[in-house]
C-alpha cells in the first residue's frame, strides 16, 4: 500500500515535470515575479535548518529536499 | 550618471587621507558580494528539554560566479530527557548514564508514580561548522562541494557533500546530482551500552561509530511566470550503531509490574527513501509555497508531510507575515514497543520504546514577522524578524495498559513551542 504511494508520488512528479521541462517556461524578460527574495526555494535557509534540526531531533525522518544526514538526536 | 558618480564619489575620497582611503577600498572589496544571515532561536518543551541555538550564516558571491558560504550553529541543550521507561505506580530509581550502580552513587534520580522517567540532568551543546563552494562550470553548469563538522560532547560528525547542477530550456528547468557521505563517532557518558542487556547491569564497553551515504536527485522547473516547482528523490543507508544509547525500554511481569528495564536494540543498518515535491506560487503582494514528503524506510517506518505557507509582503514590500502550518505523520518501526514481558525478554530481538520510534501525527503552526529597514535608519537592506512556532506530536500508537499502569499517561506527546529573532542583510 505504502509502496504504492510512493510509486504513485514518483509518477505524478515526473509526469508533471518531465510534460513540464518541454511545455512550460518563461522568457527571461518574464522572471519578474521569480526573481522576488521568496519565490527562491532556499529563501530562508536559517529557518529551515533549525526547523529541520527540531523536527530530526523528534521525528523518524528527515531530509527531503537535502540529505536527510545521521546525526545524534540523543534527547 | 554612473559615471559622473563614481567621478564624484572619487573626489570625496581624494581628500581624506590616503590610509583611510586604502582601509576603505579594502573593506569595500572584502563586503561586496556578503550576505549575512543570522538568527537567535529559544526552544523549549512542555516540562523536557530546553534549547538556545544561535546560527550565523554568512556567504560572498565573487565577480566570476563563485559563491562561498560559512555557517556555523551553536546549540545548548538541558533539561529533563525521556530515558523511554513507562511511568509506573510506584516510585521508580534510575541512574544518570554516568552512574554505575541503581542503589547508591550521586547520579541516581527517583521518579514519582505516575510521572513520565526524564533524566533530569540533561545537558549537550553542540557546535557545528559547515562550508559550501559553489563554482559555475559553463554558463549551465554548476558544481557545489561542501563540508560540515558538528561536534557536542558525546558525539562527532563529519560529512562531506558534491552536487552538479545543469540548467537547460532557457534556464527554466535545472537538473541536481548530489552525494553525501557521513563519518559519526559516538561516545555515550558511561560508555555505550550493549544493546538489549540489562539497564542494571551497566554493561557498556567504549566508543562507537556509524556511517552512511547518501544520494538526491532533483528536478526543478519554472512551470510559468508565476509557479516554481521541485521534486526531489533521496536515498540514503547508515550502517553502525544506531541505537540512542540513553533509551531503556520497561520489562513487564505477566501481571503488569515493572521487573527492570533494558536498552533498545535497533538494528545496525536503516536505508531511507524519499520524494519531495515542493511549489512555489506568486500572485499580487503574497506567494504561497506547499510542500509533501513521502518517506519509507527498511524499519517499516513510512511517513507523509505536508507543509503550507503564505508569505504577505506589505507597506512597499518593507514588511512581511509569513503563517505556516505543517502536518506530518509516521507509522511505526517495526521493532517499536512501548514495554516488552518477562517471556519476551530471551527472544524478541530488535526492541525500542523511544516514542519517535512510534506511530505518532504532528501540528506546527507557525507565524513570521519581518520588517526591512529603509535607507533612512543607516541599515539599508536589513531585514529583523521575529519567528513563532508551536509544535505539537500525538501518539497513535496505543496498546491496551496492563492492569497495575491503568490510568496513568504512557502516551504523553509532546509540546513544544519555538521563538526566533532573526537579522539579515
Amino acid at each position: 500500500m505504502r509502496t504504492r504511494h510512493f510509486f504513485l508520488c514518483f509518477t505524478l512528479g515526473v509526469t508533471v515535470h518531465m510534460s513540464g521541462c518541454a511545455a512550460f517556461g518563461v522568457r527571461p524578460w518574464d522572471r519578474d515575479l521569480m526573481a522576488r527574495d521568496e519565490m527562491r526555494l532556499d529563501a530562508n535557509p536559517v529557518d529551515a535548518a533549525i526547523d529541520e534540526h527540531m523536527y530530526f531531533s523528534k521525528e523518524a525522518s528527515s531530509g527531503g529536499r537535502s540529505y536527510a544526514g545521521g546525526g545524534c538526536g540523543c534527547n | 550618471m554612473a559615471a559622473s558618480c563614481a567621478l564624484l564619489g572619487a573626489g570625496a575620497h581624494s581628500q581624506e587621507p590616503s590610509g583611510t582611503q586604502k582601509d576603505d577600498s579594502l573593506l569595500d572589496r572584502l563586503l561586496e558580494g556578503v550576505s549575512f544571515d543570522s538568527a537567535l532561536a529559544y526552544y523549549r518543551e512542555d516540562g523536557r528539554i530546553q534549547a538556545i541555538e544561535p546560527v550565523v550564516n554568512v556567504s560572498k558571491t565573487f565577480a566570476d560566479g563563485e559563491v562561498a558560504t560559512l555557517n556555523v550553529t551553536f546549540d545548548s541543550l538541558s533539561g529533563a530527557s525521556p530515558n523511554g521507561a513507562l511511568p509506573g505506580n510506584v516510585p521508580q530509581t534510575f541512574a544518570s548514564p554516568s552512574g554505575k550502580s541503581l542503589t547508591t552513587g550521586r547520579h541516581l534520580y527517583t521518579i514519582a508514580p505516575g510521572q513520565l522517567p526524564a533524566d533530569p540532568n540533561y545537558q549537550d551543546d553542540r557546535i557545528a561548522v559547515s562550508g559550501n563552494w559553489d563554482l559555475p562550470l559553463s554558463r549551465l553548469t554548476r558544481l557545489s562541494l561542501g563540508s560540515k563538522i558538528s561536534g557536542e560532547d558525546d558525539f562527532v560528525s563529519v560529512s562531506v557533500n558534491a552536487s552538479i547542477a545543469q540548467d537547460f530550456n532557457d534556464k527554466n528547468t535545472t537538473l541536481a546530482l548530489g552525494l553525501n557521505n557521513e563519518f559519526d563517532s559516538l561516545r555515550p557518558i558511561g560508555g555505550a551500552p550493549v544493546p538489549d542487556s540489562d539497564y542494571a547491569a551497566f554493561d557498556k564497553n567504549g566508543n562507537k561509530t556509524k556511517d552512511g551515504v547518501g544520494v538526491l536527485l532533483s528536478l526543478t522547473q519554472v512551470m510559468t511566470r508565476r509557479w516554481l516547482t521541485e521534486f526531489s528523490l533521496s536515498w540514503d543507508r547508515f550502517h553502525g550503531y544506531l541505537n540512542d544509547p540513553y533509551k531503556i525500554t520497561s520489562v513487564l511481569d505477566s501481571a503488569g509490574n515493572t521487573t527492570g528495564y533494558v536498552y533498545e536494540s535497533r538494528p545496525d543498518e536503516r536505508t531511507r527513501k524519499s520524494a519531495y515535491f515542493e511549489n512555489r506560487v506568486a500572485f499580487g503582494q503574497m506567494s504561497a509555497g506547499l510542500s509533501l514528503r513521502y518517506m519509507e524506510d527498511d524499519w517499516q517506518i513510512h511517513s507523509d508531510t505536508a507543509q503550507a505557507h503564505l508569505h504577505w509582503s506589505f507597506a512597499n514590500r518593507e514588511r512581511y507575515l509569513e503563517p505556516t502550518v505543517r502536518w506530518y505523520r509516521q507509522t511505526a518501526a517495526a521493532f517499536y514497543t512501548p514495554w516488552i514481558t518477562t517471556e519476551e525478554r530471551s527472544s524478541i530481538g530488535n526492541q525500542a520504546s523511544d516514542s519517535r520510534l512510534g506511530a505518532f501525527h504532528a501540528f506546527t503552526y507557525g507565524v513570521k514577522y519581518a520588517h526591512k529597514l529603509s535607507d533612512a535608519a543607516g541599515l539599508a537592506g536589513s531585514e529583523f524578524s521575529v519567528r513563532l512556532e508551536y509544535y505539537q506530536q500525538i501518539q497513535d500508537h496505543r496498546l491496551a495498559a496492563p492492569e497495575p499502569l491503568q490510568g496513568l499517561d504512557l502516551y504523553p506527546g509532546l509540546k513544544a513551542i519555538l521563538v526566533q529573532f532573526g537579522w539579515r542583510f
